[in-house]
């Protein structure tokens, strides 16, 4: 039996994947952490489905970490699809991606994104940027109490 | 076709076309007098052909009242009645209107004077003699008063004589009447002649006139089409260089977006290997090691600040009222941890409020105050500045340090993306900063422009909106300047 799943961390550049972990474990963080490569991989994992079909839904993780620019389906669509779901809605997401476009952050924001970070080339700007994430939304902010969301409607 | 030459030519047929206009109308004026006159003259020469008619006439009268007194006459010599005088006494009344009238229609031809007063005692004569015959029958009755009527005999020599002279008259008359029909028909042809010349040389400047303006119509046509086709290719140039001009923005954007992944794990993987292998490597290693790392970080910074350059090339500005006093305030306050340690004296005059766009006059003022910051490093005691003033009615802000200045033989080189007029070993930096500023300045409709001696400090200007504009007044700064405290 594998332990719950504590960040979800979409991503389609495994260098990426493995600075943000490295950072993450780093600074000890989070230990289980999922990658999903693309769109499609990420919606599968949350909602259970496809190569996940075995997964406990009701466990969802603490954070997503999410990219904007994936293969198949784009973080802005996966965000739109979080948010319209009862269960994956409360699910803190947090933007980390290349792109500071206006457009992005609007869209974004419009989805009801919980943060939006820039990841910045220096490493040591990006493993601070990775940790202060880490540290605000895994240890410090309060989630709703578990069942809140599934149990009732609305 | 050179189409002011076009324009010069049309000018000229313009006025050549309006000069055969005016003679064209001259010549129809000059119609309609003529015209009008010869219409006079025609009406003139039928009343002169109506009054030899009525002279005739007149002529024809007295010889009838003549004729009627004479019957009234023989009437009463034969029957002695009364009732045959009436008719004498009749043609003896009007003979003597008659004449009068004669006189009257007469008096514009001395010839017929003549004529009438010869006429006059012929008649006279005639009317005595019937007169005596009346008297006689009276007095002595029907017999002596037949046979000396009779026997005078002298009616018929009378009557002769006034026959002939009336035909006389009649005969001058009709020469008159001739001759005046022939004037009037003479002026009718003139006039005919006047009225068909006249008016076909008038067709005629119409129809140049027409040509001239047909040939006006195309040729204006022609330069109109030109210039619309020169228009539409400006337009289409116009379209172009701003498609080209954003997708060489996106190209931009994304080559400098695309090479940040790439950077990022260069630095990332050199980091990685700097901390979990450092201690494996010796000194020349680890040198090696920081360089890539610092270029790298070099390296990014370039291309973020290459991002945000294209940024603000597609970025559509918004427009507020911003006061530049508070945006300068928050500026230098996000300076302080880079003037630690050192001794930074800020002067921050008086600013005004402008429409502009909030966010990016801050970065223009962040890269402007930032840039005096960092060159004035070297002095013991740094002083910039930030002020307004009034240069040719419009307003302008400066910012001054009194850091290593630049040599202004390549003050046009300032302004150039990627352009450097300090070693980085000096000065670090990425040659985006000033570019960035001048984009934005210009995007606001402004100019942007530096003064400077090496190692005697530099002053930046810039202007903005043209609503920064205002008119010439006798002290304009003061007068801003009060406007701006009023406002804050």
């Amino acid at each position: 039996m594998s332990h719950e799943v504590e960040i979800l961390l979409v991503e389609d550049s495994p260098e990426d994947s493995e600075l943000t972990i490295r950072a993450l474990r780093r600074y000890k963080i989070a230990n289980e952490i999922q990658v999903a490569e693309d769109g499609a991989e990420a919606l599968d994992f949350l909602f259970s489905r496809g190569s996940f079909k075995d997964r406990t839904p009701s466990q969802t993780p603490k954070l997503v970490l999410l990219d904007l620019k994936l293969p198949k389906v784009s973080g802005i669509d996966v965000l739109r699809a979080i948010r319209a779901d009862e269960r994956t809605r409360p699910i803190p997401v947090v933007i980390l991606t290349s792109s500071k476009e206006e457009r992005d952050l609007i869209d974004g924001y419009k989805l009801g994104v919980n943060a939006y970070a820039q990841k910045p080339v220096d490493f040591e700007q990006f493993s601070e940027t990775v940790r202060q994430i880490g540290l605000f939304w895994m240890l410090i902010n309060q989630p709703p109490p578990p069942g809140a969301f599934t149990a009732s409607k609305g | 076709m050179n189409i002011r030459r076009q324009l010069a030519t049309q000018a000229t047929m313009t006025r050549s076309s309006k000069a055969i206009a005016a003679s064209a109308l001259i010549i129809l004026i000059c119609i309609g007098a003529l015209s009008y006159w010869g219409e006079v003259r025609n009406e003139n020469d039928r009343e002169w052909v109506t009054h030899t008619l009525f002279v005739v006439e007149q002529l024809q009268e007295i010889r009838i009242d003549i004729t009627l007194a004479e019957s009234g006459q023989r009437g009463y010599l034969l029957a002695g009645e009364e009732k045959y005088l009436k008719p004498y006494q009749a043609g003896l009344d009007r003979v003597g209107q008659d004449m009068e009238k004669l006189q009257n229609l007469t008096l514009d031809n001395p010839r017929q004077q003549e004529a009438v007063l010869r006429l006059a005692p012929l008649v006279a004569a005639r009317l005595e003699e019937l007169s005596a015959g009346i008297e006689i029958r009276k007095q002595s009755g029907l017999q002596p008063g037949v046979e000396a009527v009779a026997h005078e005999n002298t009616g018929g020599k009378w009557m002769g004589q006034i026959g002939a002279q009336i035909e006389e008259m009649r005969h001058t008359e009709a020469e008159l009447l001739t001759a005046r029909l022939e004037t009037a028909a003479a002026s009718t042809r003139k006039m005919k002649v006047l009225i068909a010349c006249g008016n076909t040389l008038a067709i005629l400047i119409l129809l140049a006139k027409g040509f001239v303006i047909h040939r006006e119509t195309l040729r204006r046509n022609l330069a109109e089409e030109n210039l619309k086709q020169s228009n539409e290719r400006l337009e289409r140039r116009t379209s172009e260089l701003s498609e080209t001009n954003i997708e060489l923005e996106s190209f931009a954007y994304s080559v400098a977006h695309d090479l940040r992944a790439p950077l990022r794990h260069i630095a990332g993987y050199s980091s990685v290997l700097a901390q979990d292998y450092g201690p494996r490597l010796d000194e020349e290693g680890l040198r090696c090691l920081t360089t890539i790392v610092d270029s790298a970080r070099r390296m990014g910074r370039l291309v973020d600040d290459l991002l945000a350059l294209s940024q603000i090339g597609r970025k559509k500005l918004t427009f507020q009222e911003t006061a530049l006093g508070s945006l300068v305030a928050q500026v230098v306050e996000d300076l302080v941890p880079e003037c630690a340690g050192r001794e930074v004296e800020w002067q921050i005059g008086e600013l005004f409020s402008v429409e502009c766009d909030p966010g990016l006059m801050k970065q223009v003022f962040m890269n402007l105050l930032s840039n005096a910051v960092k060159y004035t490093r070297r002095q013991a005691h740094a002083l910039i500045q930030v002020g307004q003033s009034m240069q040719n009615g419009e307003r302008v802000i400066f910012i001054r340090d009194n850091g290593v200045g630049f040599e202004m033989q390549y003050a046009d080189k300032l302004f150039g993306v990627f352009q450097r007029l300090h070693k980085a070993r000096d000065f670090e930096g990425t040659g985006v900063g000033l570019a960035t500023v001048q984009r934005i300045i210009r995007k606001h409709g402004g100019r942007v422009w530096a003064e400077a001696a090496l190692d005697r400090g530099a002053s930046f200007f810039f202007t903005l909106t043209p609503e920064m504009k205002v008119p010439e007044q006798a002290e304009p700064v003061i007068h801003e300047e009060e406007m701006h405290v009023a406002r804050s």
